[in-house]
C-alpha cells in the first residue's frame, strides 16, 4: 500500500515536470505578451509579468491589420473545411460500404499525397493559378489545401463509418429512404463525433498553413493571413517581442481552445487515420 | 433517373460517391506532378500554362547533380531527419508510456502532452525564435546560468547553432503526433503478454524490451515514415526561423526547391530539385513501411 502511494507520488512529480518542460514555450508566449517592454530586456528574465500589460493587444490592433488577417484566415479555414468534408464524406462512405475495384488505388493516392514535398506542388499550382488569374485569391489557398486534407479526412471518416453497423442503413432503405437520404439521416448523425474530429482536423491544418498562402497571397496585402502577418512582424520589429507574442497568442488561442474541447475525438481519429 | 436502391445499381452509386474525390485528387495531385516533371525538363523562369513549351532537356538535372548546393541540401535534410526523427521518437515514446500509467487526471495529462500539435508552425517558430534570441532569450540565459556556456550562443549566425535551433522547433512540433500514435499502439498490447512475462520472471526493462518494443514495431515504423516525410516537406519552420541560413546550414531540399523557384525564379531547376526529392521520399517510405510491416509480432 505504501509502495503504491510512493509510486503515485513519483508519477505525479514526473508528469508535472515533463508537462512543465514541454509546454514552457506556450507559457513563455503568454508571459512575454503581457510583460512591459523594459522587462523583456532584463537579465535575469522575469518568469511572471509583475503588472500585466493588457494594452499590448490595443497596440497590436492599432499597428497591424490584425482583424483583416484574422478574417482571411477564418475564411480560408472554413471554406477548406467545408470543401474537404463534403468530398470526403461521400468518398469515405463509398470506401467503407462498397467493395469497389480501384479501392487500393485510392489508398495509394493517400500515400502519394503524404509523400509529396509540398514545395514541389507549389510550382505547378503557381503556374496554373497565374494562367487563371487566381494568384492573390483566397480560393487558390483553399483549393491547394484540399490536396493535403481530403485524403486524410477520407481515411479518418472511413474508420468511423466502419464502426457503424450496416443494419441501421438496411432498415432505413427498407423503409423507403433513398441511399443519399440514408447517408444524410442515418449515417452522418451516428458518425457525428467522427465528423467533428475530421472537421476539426481540416480546420487546424488549414489555419496553420503558411507555404501556400505565402506563395499565392504575398503580393496582395489585403489577403494576408495571420501566419503571414506574424512571420512578417518577426522580420520587421525585432524589438517588439511582446506585440509579436500577443499576435501569436491570439492566432493560436482559437485552435488551442478547440483542441482542448474536442481532443478526445481528434486523438482517436488521428491515431486511426494515420495508421492506414 | 436511376433507382439506386436496386441491387444492380449499387456499384454505380458507389462509384458516383467516389467520383468527386477522385476528380479532385487527379486535378490537384496527379496533374500538378506531371506538370512539375514537365517544367523540370525545360529552361523555365516563371512557369505559366499555355505558353509555348521550351525544348525538353536534361540540363536542370545535370546542373543539379553537379552543384555543391544540392548535395549540401541533401546532407542537411538527412541530418535533420536523423536527429529530429530519433529525438521525437524517444520523447514521443517516453511521454506516451508516462501518460499510459494509471493515475488520476491522466486524461488531462494526455491533453497537455499533445498540445504543441495544435500550435501553428509559424507561431511555434516565432516563439522559439524569441526564446533563442541571442541577447535576451530565456534559453541563453538558462544555459549561462547553469554554466554550460560562458557567452550567449548566436543562433542566427552560428551554422551549428542554427541547425539545432531548427531541429528543436521541429522536435517540439513533431513529438506530439508520435506520442498520440504510440499511445494508441501501447493500448492495443494485450495485458496478458505482460502478465506472462512477469510470471516468467521478466523485470520492467525486459518487459519493455521483449513485449512493448516488438508490439510497437509497426506503429514505430509508420510514425518514423510520417516524421521523415514531414521533415522533408517542412517549409514554414525553416523559412521563418533561418530562411535556410546561415550560409546554407539549414537549407533543406524543400527550402532549396522553394528558393530556386520563388526567390531566384528558376522554376525549371526548382522543379528538378522537387522531383528528385519526391523520388527519394517514395523510396524511403517504401523501404521503411516494408521493413516494419515484416517485423515479428
Amino acid at each position: 500500500m505504501k509502495d503504491s502511494k510512493l509510486r503515485q507520488a513519483a508519477i505525479y512529480i514526473t508528469v508535472i515536470l515533463v508537462i512543465a518542460i514541454l509546454l514552457f514555450p506556450i507559457y513563455w508566449m503568454v508571459v512575454t505578451a503581457l510583460s512591459p517592454v523594459h522587462q523583456l530586456r532584463s537579465f535575469p528574465p522575469s518568469f511572471w509579468p509583475e503588472s500585466p500589460q493588457w494594452d499590448v493587444f490595443s497596440t497590436l490592433l492599432a499597428n497591424q491589420p490584425f482583424g483583416l488577417w484574422l478574417k482571411n484566415t477564418v475564411t480560408i479555414a472554413i471554406a477548406t473545411m467545408i470543401l474537404a468534408l463534403s468530398v470526403s464524406i461521400f468518398a469515405a462512405y463509398a470506401l467503407s460500404r462498397y467493395r469497389l475495384r480501384g479501392g487500393t488505388t485510392i489508398g495509394l493516392f493517400i500515400l502519394t499525397s503524404k509523400m509529396l514535398p509540398a514545395t514541389l506542388l507549389v510550382i505547378p499550382f503557381f503556374a496554373i493559378f497565374r494562367s487563371m488569374g487566381m494568384v492573390g485569391s483566397l480560393w487558390s489557398v483553399v483549393i491547394t489545401q484540399a490536396t493535403l486534407i481530403v485524403p486524410f479526412c477520407t481515411w479518418m471518416l472511413k474508420g468511423y463509418f466502419d464502426t457503424i453497423p450496416e443494419e441501421l442503413e438496411h432498415a432505413a432503405l427498407v423503409d423507403g429512404c433513398s441511399p443519399l437520404g440514408t447517408i444524410w439521416r442515418i449515417v452522418l448523425p451516428v458518425a457525428a463525433p467522427g465528423l467533428a474530429a475530421t472537421a476539426l482536423y481540416a480546420f487546424v491544418i488549414s489555419w496553420s498553413d503558411f507555404l501556400f498562402s505565402r506563395t499565392f497571397l504575398q503580393t496582395s496585402e489585403s489577403k494576408w493571413t495571420l501566419n503571414m502577418g506574424i512571420a512578417a512582424m518577426k522580420g520587421e520589429f525585432v524589438t517588439d517581442w511582446n506585440v509579436i507574442m500577443a499576435a501569436s497568442l491570439m492566432a493560436s488561442l482559437p485552435i488551442l481552445l478547440v483542441f482542448l474541447v474536442l481532443e478526445r475525438f481528434l486523438v482517436g481519429g488521428l491515431a486511426s487515420g494515420a495508421e492506414k | 433517373m436511376i433507382d439506386f436502391s436496386a441491387p444492380k445499381n449499387r456499384k454505380t452509386f458507389g462509384y458516383l460517391l467516389l467520383a468527386p474525390a477522385v476528380i479532385l485528387m487527379a486535378a490537384i495531385i496527379v496533374y500538378p506532378i506531371l506538370l512539375s516533371v514537365d517544367v523540370s525538363l525545360q529552361d523555365v523562369r516563371i512557369a505559366r500554362i499555355g505558353e509555348d513549351a521550351k525544348p525538353r532537356t536534361l540540363d536542370n538535372y545535370r546542373w543539379l547533380f553537379g552543384s555543391h548546393e544540392f548535395w549540401r541540401a541533401g546532407w542537411v535534410t538527412a541530418k535533420m531527419v536523423f536527429f529530429v526523427g530519433g529525438t521525437a521518437l524517444v520523447i514521443g515514446l517516453a511521454t506516451a508510456m508516462l501518460v499510459n500509467q494509471r493515475f488520476k487526471g491522466r486524461a488531462a495529462a494526455r491533453l497537455f502532452v499533445a498540445l504543441p500539435w495544435a500550435v501553428p508552425e509559424v507561431v511555434a517558430t516565432v516563439v522559439w525564435a524569441w526564446m533563442l534570441d541571442s541577447s535576451f532569450g530565456v534559453i541563453n540565459w538558462g544555459l549561462l546560468q547553469v554554466g554550460l556556456i560562458d557567452q550567449p550562443i548566436q543562433f542566427a549566425s552560428d551554422a551549428n547553432a542554427a541547425f539545432f535551433a531548427v531541429c528543436f522547433v521541429m522536435i517540439w512540433k513533431g513529438y506530439p503526433l508520435m506520442s498520440i500514435m504510440l499511445l494508441a499502439g501501447l493500448q492495443s498490447i494485450p495485458e496478458e503478454q505482460y502478465q506472462a512475462a512477469k510470471v516468467d520472471g521478466a523485470g520492467p526493462f525486459q518487459r519493455f524490451w521483449y513485449v512493448t518494443i516488438p508490439n510497437l514495431m509497426p506503429v514505430i515504423g509508420v510514425t518514423l515514415v510520417m516524421t521523415t516525410l514531414w521533415v522533408f516537406r517542412d517549409f514554414a519552420i525553416i523559412h521563418v526561423l533561418t530562411e535556410g541560413g546561415p550560409l546554407g546550414a539549414t537549407t533543406s531540399l524543400s527550402i532549396m526547391t522553394y528558393e530556386q523557384s520563388f526567390s531566384f525564379f528558376r522554376m525549371g531547376q526548382g522543379a528538378a530539385v522537387g522531383v528528385v526529392t519526391l523520388i527519394i521520399c517514395a523510396f524511403i517510405s517504401r523501404a521503411l513501411v516494408g521493413r516494419f510491416a515484416n517485423s515479428p509480432h
